[in-house]
């Protein structure tokens, strides 16, 4: 009896070999994250990978099929678009895009998002309200919709699209960090660290947001998918993107028209965008089972 | 007993409901966008043409399928040799279709003949300022032109013209000249919804509006007392007619393959291959009279300067777009008059593809390190067009080699047309289709001027007073000779002025299932689909 109270574990593990190591036994989030590490590598060098320049025109080469099959070529891989530009290098070229367009899409929706909702969480009373229903009138617009009427008021490009995407994405990060505030903020090292003095900023930034991290960093995973995915339709909308930046919503869109006679046109940039969302979906869901005890006991 | 009826009920009316259609023939064709309103008047787009083509009728019709004018509403029909008196003698006992609102009491007849062209062209007309007053068609066509319409009898009218005009009856056959209801009119300006003539349409046509939803069908059903189903080639052959709107032509195949619509129009080049493989479609071809090109916002700099316009056109591979871009069959053009119709100045060449010279004319305008500007593209295709985004992205990219950054912009199609004639285009990417068989049709509405002023549909806002000559001198007289070389004397001073750079010059297709029998590929204007009959 006394032996087993006894029996300590000679060594503790540090909080991140645990997590990684809770992460790791999730076959399929670790793939997936190894693929998104290939891509993001991919995406820097698109430049020096990238066979050729992602906008030229090879106006003899056009419609190619992939060079696996009959008819294409060893310089076009996955063969040219109805104008001759090689897809290879415009997936590539895209990759890149969509990965800036979500890192920048998450990065302003969470630092907004939870700035208001700390504050939303601290202040309370009539701030409160005014923060939170204006968060629930933003959910209250089906996403893609509301980001259509954002990009139809600022105009079509790029980063309108992007700040569009980002607005749509806020309300989330703003509702979770309100209520992970608030559930921290009736704990006792709160008040203690109130009692001994520290003042509203220091308690919000230094106290409090740093044990509502777990939940955010779920969100972000999960809203990066997302960021690429509204950024793409946005783009197949003609709201995105503008010719000839090689984006994958965009070329999606351009080569609808193709679908049955050359499916190499179509086939590739939505694999991509699958694949990329896939990715970043299972990763986030990695992370929750790793983060939230409740779920991995 | 009450059970077994409740499940008696529900079978009964799924039987009923499958063997209806059977029983009512309907005509599903899947078209390319909404109409941009119904009235005739008001248009100059083919896709509502091939709405109100089939609602209406006009004095004149062309063959289906052909250029000749054949008799509409007007039975026959008899010119002054000066070219200045055209009377009309108009068919007997022409029923208007009805609708919720308006029942008529009378056949067609000569009032409904002056009704229509009054309402165009007499500005005050009690219906001429309903709907917004912008008759483009006519405009371009007859404005100034009518110096007297009078009713002759109850069946016969007289056009008395200011100027002798060749191509007046031919002329007639346009879309816009449908003629429509005075006594509709009557009785809905006196019922306070004077705007209805144009929303809710009265025809004599074979077949009568039921609704128009937008962004998904116009239904049209058989109109039974419609005159030409006397006549085997007139006469409204099916029961329903569904216009389904699918602006994207990879889903009107779809459509067609799947048996969701019997005609698919405008199909896409990459989907020829397909529908000819397909035992069940069939790919119907036919000529086209048309004119596809881009503008230059002429007062603006740097557009304003000739050398640049040239810069521009001379780096622009035409070949390059014809051969990824355009239809089967489509070739550069230097003329803007289509092989297909007569006066066309086979002599004019497109400037050639050449870099080096447009780079060395840029630096001698002033502009060695090019300029931005916007390039439009549109947003649908035509047959003048099939794919006007692609067709602007080999433009950006041929551009952007000697300097010049091009912003694509696009809108919808309805937008586009709307803004294009706003004047906002820098570059604009626009085209049409001769509506009659008459080389000066389009031309005349696309590049000429009224007293200076340029007309609606003249987006660069060029005013040639050279090109002007020419156009005027060749639509008084009538001799065909003598008008064609005045047209290709004309055709000569704008290329040689550079206000846009023609593209290219089509062919028609058209999509169908093989049950489908009879259906012509229509050169002008909107298609009509009477005559047009579906096999079991």
């Amino acid at each position: 009896m006394s032996d087993a109270i006894l029996a300590v574990p000679e060594k503790i593990p540090s909080r991140a070999v645990e997590l990684w190591k809770s992460f790791a036994r999730n076959r399929a989030a670790l793939v997936s994250s190894v693929v998104l590490v290939v891509l993001v590598l991919l995406a820097i060098c698109a430049s020096v990978v990238a066979p050729h320049d992602p906008i030229e025109q090879f106006r003899k080469d056009i419609l190619l099929p992939p060079a696996w099959l009959e008819g294409g070529k060893v310089a076009f891989p996955l063969g040219t678009d109805d104008i001759g530009r090689d897809i290879l290098s415009r997936l590539l070229h895209g990759a890149q895009l969509s990965i800036l367009i979500g890192i920048i899409v998450v990065t302003i929706s969470l630092v907004v998002g939870c700035a208001l909702g700390l504050v939303a969480a601290f202040f309370g009373g009539l701030i409160d309200t005014a923060i939170m229903r204006v968060m629930d009138i933003l959910l209250v617009f089906p996403g893609l919709v509301l980001a259509v009427v954002v990009v139809a008021v600022v105009g079509p490009g790029l980063f309108n699209a992007m700040l569009a995407v980002a607005i749509v994405m806020m309300p989330s990060f703003t509702r979770l960090t309100r209520a992970s505030a608030l559930r921290e903020l009736s704990r006792e090292y709160v008040s203690a660290s109130r009692s001994a003095g520290a003042g509203r900023f220091h308690l919000m930034v230094r106290t409090v947001f740093p044990n509502c991290v777990a939940p955010l960093i779920i969100q972000a995973t999960l809203g990066f998918a997302n960021a690429i995915l509204d950024a793409a339709a946005l783009g197949f909308l003609g709201l995105g993107a503008q010719p000839p930046t090689p984006e994958w919503g965009t070329m999606l869109s351009g080569s609808l028209a193709y679908l049955q006679s050359a499916w190499w046109m179509v086939t590739f940039p939505g694999a991509c965008i699958l694949v990329t969302v896939i990715c970043f979906n299972l990763v986030g869901d990695g992370l929750r089972d790793a983060l939230d005890p409740k779920l991995r006991r | 007993m009450k059970r077994n009826r409740c499940l008696v009920a529900p079978i009964f009316a799924a039987g009923l409901f499958l063997s209806a259609p059977a029983v009512a023939s309907t005509l599903i064709v899947c078209t390319e966008g909404n109409p941009d309103t119904l009235s005739p008047q008001y248009t100059t787009s083919g896709t509502t043409y091939d709405v109100t083509e089939n609602i209406y009728n006009k004095l004149v019709m062309v063959e289906r399928g052909g250029a000749a004018i054949v008799p509409g509403l007007a039975e026959t029909w008899t010119a002054s040799p000066d070219a200045k008196v055209f009377e009309f003698k108009l068919r007997k006992g022409v029923k208007w279709q009805s609708n919720k609102t308006f029942t008529p009491t009378r056949d067609m007849n000569a009032d409904d003949v002056i009704f229509t062209f009054e309402r165009q062209g007499n500005r005050d007309h009690p219906f001429h300022k309903v709907g917004g007053a912008a008759y483009a068609t006519y405009e371009n066509v007859l404005a100034g032109k009518i110096a007297k319409l009078e009713k002759v009898d109850d069946y016969t009218v007289r056009f008395t013209l200011n100027v002798p005009t060749a191509a007046f009856v031919g002329s007639l056959s346009d879309g816009s000249f449908a003629i429509m209801s005075a006594e509709h009119a009557d009785k809905m300006l006196k019922a306070g919804t004077p705007d209805q003539i144009d929303t809710a349409p009265v025809g004599t046509g074979p077949f009568s509006l039921v609704r128009f939803q937008r962004d998904t069908e116009v239904r049209m059903k058989k109109f039974p007392g419609y005159w030409g189903n006397a006549t085997p080639d007139m006469a409204a052959k099916v029961d329903n007619v569904v216009y389904l709107i699918a602006p994207e032509p990879s889903v009107r195949i779809a459509k067609l393959k799947a048996g969701e619509c019997h005609i698919a129009r405008y199909p896409n080049m990459p989907d020829f291959e397909t529908i000819k493989a397909d035992p069940k479609l069939e790919l119907v071809q036919g000529p086209v009279a048309d004119m596809s090109y881009i503008t230059f916002k002429l007062k603006e700099k740097p557009f304003s300067d000739k050398r640049v316009r040239e810069a521009l056109a001379h780096a622009i591979d035409l070949e390059a777009i014809n051969k990824a871009v355009f239809f089967p069959g489509s070739k550069t053009t230097g003329s803007l008059v289509p092989p297909t119709l007569w006066g066309r100045n086979d002599e004019l060449k497109p400037r050639a593809y050449d870099p080096e010279k447009a780079k060395a004319l840029l630096a001698e305008a002033g502009y060695p390190e090019g300029f931005t500007t916007d390039l439009w593209a549109m947003p649908i295709a035509r047959p003048y067009m099939p794919n006007g985004r692609r067709a602007a992205e080999m433009i950006q990219a041929d551009w952007a080699k000697i300097g010049v950054k091009a912003k694509i912009v696009t809108y919808e199609w309805g937008e586009y047309i709307k803004r294009i004639r706003n004047r906002e285009a820098s570059v604009g990417m626009t085209g049409g289709m001769w509506d009659f068989p008459d080389p000066g049709h389009s031309i005349t509405g696309r590049w000429t001027c009224v007293e200076g002023k340029p007309r609606p549909n003249n987006t660069p806002d060029w005013c040639n007073a050279d090109f002007q000559k020419e156009m005027d001198a060749a639509s008084q007289i009538s001799d065909q000779e003598q008008r064609a070389k005045h047209y290709r004397k004309a055709q000569e001073i704008w290329l040689a002025d550079i206000p846009g750079v023609l593209l290219g010059n089509g062919a028609k297709f058209e999509a169908a299932r093989r049950e489908v029998k009879d259906f012509k590929v229509q050169p002008f204007g909107g298609t009509p689909l009477y005559g047009v009959s579906l096999a079991d």
